[in-house]
């Protein structure tokens, strides 16, 4: 996930605090000795985005490549996890219609 | 199932015994998962002789084989295999994963007539064959379970599997929780009760639901509901390629239990398929294009904008499929396109003319983000440029560049200092006060600022002034050691004025003052040492230095008094003789580095310091030859010495280097550039040679810096070269005299290097100018001087020496190209020729 936005969870239109209260909750919930890799990416994504000139930078010189698993977080930022039907379950026991 | 070619049947030894070699051979094929191979190779075993671990291995060959099937959804064929398998191994058909491909396959009926066989097993046996036709019953149809006998524990607990599934599916987890409380620990559906738990928490609780999935034995009669709970519970980045090993329904189970709308299935479906290997940023763009409709909520146009600078050529396909694309977006994306291809030149006029769209369309000139994005994209233009120079220092353009982005944006604290810092590192202290006040009408109380005003004071000589700021600092920043410093120096440099003034009084005020802020031992040194200069009497002074010496050394102590001696009139050796240093006496590492660093300090071409280091040189030359210096400290001395034009120390210095690292490419730099860097046309053939394999040493070494020095030292003693394929940049073309005129004609009429450089501009082309000004690291008097000498140069050819080769009688054959340097990067305009004969007297006689 190369979105700074998205690794911290605040929308593009977050301001500093916002911003800096995500990064806090995030390196809690995740210090360098649990995952020192998931700390790295949240500490490379704060400091891409902590202030405004660091924003508007990002937006404009940011080059990072587009994966398949981006674009799918993206696309499924809107999804709602949902249960499953009867009918999806049996047919995946090996009943059918 | 097609028949497939055989493979080559394995050797059998006469007679009918079998040698070990082909069942070993059997054994590594299974164990590789060469199942095929295998099969082939226990059935040749087994035409011999039926060995019941050749049977069970013929068993497992079959099993690995079928399961291999089953994986790629050939399941009829997996079914057909087990048969068989069954059939040659004599292995019940109710084993593994059969029950499973049955129902996968739409034969409950087939798998439900196992039921009547599981009666038939050993009491032993029936625990483990319902467990397995347990999914079988549960999806079946009530038709067909009606001769079961009532008590068989696959219909016992079968109402309550179902109910768990339906309360699982309606979200009712008091429901649940009584259907799966109802399935006992043996049931044949106990596997359940783990699941549904699982599958209810997935969303809600991950954690929870993997510590439950992991309580699911492997490959039970429940794995493909395993599996799909598996990838649900995956990261993020994971769950898509987990996908590709789930067959239909178990992706579309998952893609359910995700929320994932229909419309957007067949799009993760497409993405699902390039995990594989990595797609490109074409690919990705096109799939998007390909989706278009259903990538809603506003997000197909910014993930094609991000794709875009690399895949430019989706350009036109970008403005016939989205919402159009503004100017300065064009303009961002082709800038960026062509800095990932290494192309600055090509992405510096897109970066220009996105600050003209972003800082004077009135559109967007209202709204501070837009210059502030201007001046964002001035600033990276700067870097770019300031990053060719070897010292940071800004070019022409970077200097312009920051200087417009602050009119755009003022509030950049970094650039004002930038600019400050530029201004007094090149001299220019007027200019930097102007741009210093004007920065600190804007930050008046900023440490680093007043910091630097400190820096700009002390460069002007205004000490006092210099020491006043400094304090103000250090109220904003009490443990500012750099400040610390600079005021000691700025009393110290005060000291030194009112002692040339004879005012001894005042002096020794600032040296005391001095004394308190100044603290290491050197620094101490120097303190006392000019007190020394500012006592009342000899006594008083000849003690002071007495013991100034004996706190710097005898070099140091000897280096700052001859440094200082000018002030107090004395004759070198009198100084000395009345400060007590033995000149005789050898000097340490540690002196030897102090002095190295303090002459780094001190400017270039210092006639006083010439005389001081010539007093000094039976010391260094001793130094040189005794002291065990490491490489650094080897190369901090050398360089010290060079860059004072002490050839002969420096080749001193250097050699005991190249004694203990021989054929070092820095040692055997610093050695030629000490003895041919001021005449480098008097550098032996033998010599360039030495030095153009060091060249390449250093450049396989990584020593870039060391490498470009000796390719501008080798540069500098092939001279002038008459070859097209000498490094020169194509758009110079040949210099004719009559442009040659021109060019001079230029300098002449034009007011200054800006003047001349921007006719060189325009006369070369961007492309070449901009090529010419990196390569000589960006600074701009380096530039001008650099384009002066190649005009220069080659009116010397071309009225001089035409042809160049015949002018040269001793000229030797050039040397194959092989042994011609490399030009290092960022390298200017270097020869790579070597000369015929580096010494041509005929050239430089007149």
């Amino acid at each position: 996930m190369t979105d700074p936005y998205r690794q911290l969870g605040v929308p593009e239109t977050a301001d500093d605090e916002t911003i800096r209260a995500a990064y806090l909750a995030a390196i809690r919930a995740c210090p360098p000795e649990r995952d020192r890799q998931r700390f790295e990416q949240v500490r490379a994504a704060y400091e891409a985005i902590a202030s405004q000139p660091q924003r508007l930078a990002h937006a404009l010189f940011d080059t990072s490549l587009v994966t398949a698993e981006d674009l799918l977080e993206v696309l499924s930022a809107g999804w709602q996890a949902a249960r499953p039907t009867e009918a999806a379950l049996y047919r995946l026991l090996g009943g059918h219609d | 199932m097609s028949r497939k070619k055989k493979t080559k049947p394995t050797p059998v030894v006469a007679g009918g015994a079998v040698s070990a070699g082909p069942a070993d051979l059997a054994e590594v094929t299974l164990a590789a998962a060469r199942y095929k191979d295998a099969i082939e190779q226990f059935k040749e075993l087994l035409k011999r002789e039926r060995r019941p671990e050749w049977l069970e291995g013929l068993a497992a060959a079959y099993t690995g084989r079928a399961e291999q099937l089953a994986a790629k959804g050939m399941i009829k064929e997996a079914l057909a295999l087990w048969r068989t398998r069954s059939d040659a191994c004599n292995v019940p058909l109710l084993d593994g994963r059969y029950v499973g491909w049955l129902l996968k396959n739409g034969q409950v009926e087939q798998a439900l007539g196992f039921l009547a066989a599981v009666e038939k097993l050993p009491p032993e046996a029936q625990a483990a064959a319902q467990t397995q036709l347990a999914p079988a019953v549960l999806v079946a149809p009530d038709a067909l379970l009606a001769g079961l006998a009532a008590d068989s524990p696959v219909l016992q607990h079968r109402a309550a599997a179902r109910a768990a599934l339906a309360a699982c599916a309606h979200g009712d987890e008091a429901a649940l929780a009584a259907a799966l409380q109802a399935i006992s620990f043996r049931s044949p559906y106990r596997d359940l009760r783990p699941l549904l738990r699982a599958l209810s928490l997935h969303a809600s609780d991950p954690q929870q639901a993997a510590s439950a999935l992991a309580r699911v034995p492997e490959k039970g009669p429940f794995e493909p509901l395993a599996q799909v709970l598996q990838v649900c519970l995956m990261p993020a980045g994971e769950w898509l390629a987990g996908l590709r090993g789930l067959d239909e329904a178990g992706r579309t189970l998952v893609l359910d239990l995700k929320g994932c709308p229909p419309a957007q299935r067949a799009l993760v479906l497409d993405l699902m398929a390039r995990t594989g290997d990595a797609p490109t940023p074409v690919e990705l763009f096109d799939l998007a294009m390909r989706h278009c409709r259903a990538m809603t909520g506003g997000i197909v146009r910014p993930l094609c904008l991000r794709l875009l600078p690399h895949a430019p050529q989706r350009l036109d396909a970008f403005r016939a499929n989205l919402p159009p694309l503004a100017a300065a977006e064009q303009e961002r994306v082709l800038a960026l396109a062509a800095e990932l291809k290494q192309d600055p030149d090509r992405a510096e006029p897109h970066w220009l003319r996105l600050v003209k769209l972003l800082s004077a369309t009135p559109a967007t000139s209202a709204t501070p983000a837009g210059q502030q994005r201007a001046a964002l994209v001035l600033r990276r233009l700067a870097d770019e440029h300031s990053h060719h120079s070897p010292d940071g220092s800004l070019c022409a353009h970077a200097q312009d560049w920051l200087a417009q982005s602050l009119k755009l944006d003022p509030a950049d604290r970094a650039t004002h200092l930038r600019l400050v810092r530029d201004a007094r590192l090149h001299g220019s202290l007027k200019q930097a006060r102007s741009l210093l006040d004007a920065a600190r009408e804007r930050f008046p109380d900023d440490a680093p600022l007043l910091q630097e005003a400190v820096e700009v004071a002390l460069a002007a000589g205004a000490f006092k002034k210099a020491a006043g700021l400094a304090k103000q600092v250090l109220q904003l920043d009490p443990i500012n050691p750099r400040v610390r410093t600079l005021i000691g120096r700025a009393h110290l440099s005060h000291a030194r004025k009112q002692i040339d003034a004879h005012n001894r009084a005042a002096a020794r005020r600032e040296l005391d003052e001095a004394a308190t802020w100044l603290r290491s031992a050197d620094e101490r040194g120097l303190v006392r040492l000019l007190q020394g200069f500012a006592a009342e009497s000899a006594a008083a002074a000849d003690s002071l230095w007495h013991e100034a010496v004996a706190e710097l050394g005898p070099l140091l102590g000897a280096f700052h008094l001859l440094m200082e001696g000018g002030r107090s009139g004395l004759e070198a050796r009198v100084l000395l003789g009345r400060a007590g240093v033995d000149l005789a006496a050898p000097p340490s590492v540690e002196q030897t580095v102090a002095l190295a660093q303090g002459l780094n300090l001190l400017p270039e071409r210092d006639r006083a310091l010439h005389a001081v280091l010539a007093a000094l040189r039976g010391m260094l030359e001793r130094a040189a030859g005794a002291l065990h210096l490491s490489e650094s400290e080897h190369v901090l001395v050398c360089e010290a010495l060079l860059r004072h034009e002490q050839q002969a120390l420096t080749r001193r210095f250097a050699k005991a280097a190249l004694e203990r690292w021989p054929q070092r490419p820095v040692f055997v730099y610093l050695d030629a550039a000490a003895q041919y860097g001021a005449q480098p046309w008097r550098m032996p053939r033998h010599e360039w040679q030495r030095l153009d394999r060091v060249f390449e040493q250093a450049q396989d070494e990584g020593d870039q810096r060391t490498a470009r020095r000796l390719s501008k030292l080798l540069g500098a003693a092939a001279g002038p070269d008459d070859d097209d394929d000498d490094g020169f940049p194509a758009d110079l073309g040949e210099p004719g005299a009559a442009g040659i005129g021109d060019a001079m004609d230029m300098i002449e009429a034009s007011g200054g290097e800006d003047a001349f450089l921007d006719v060189a501009r325009r006369r070369l082309g961007k492309a070449a100018f901009d090529r010419l000004r990196r390569d000589v690291g960006g600074n701009k008097k380096q530039l001008a001087q650099a384009l002066a000498e190649l005009l220069l140069v080659a009116e010397q050819e071309l009225k001089q020496l035409p042809p160049p080769r015949a002018a040269w009688p001793n000229a030797a054959p050039k040397p194959a190209p092989k042994a011609a340097p490399k030009p290092a990067p960022k390298t200017p305009a270097v020869r790579t020729v070597p000369p015929a004969t580096l010494v041509q007297p005929d050239l430089f006689d007149d």
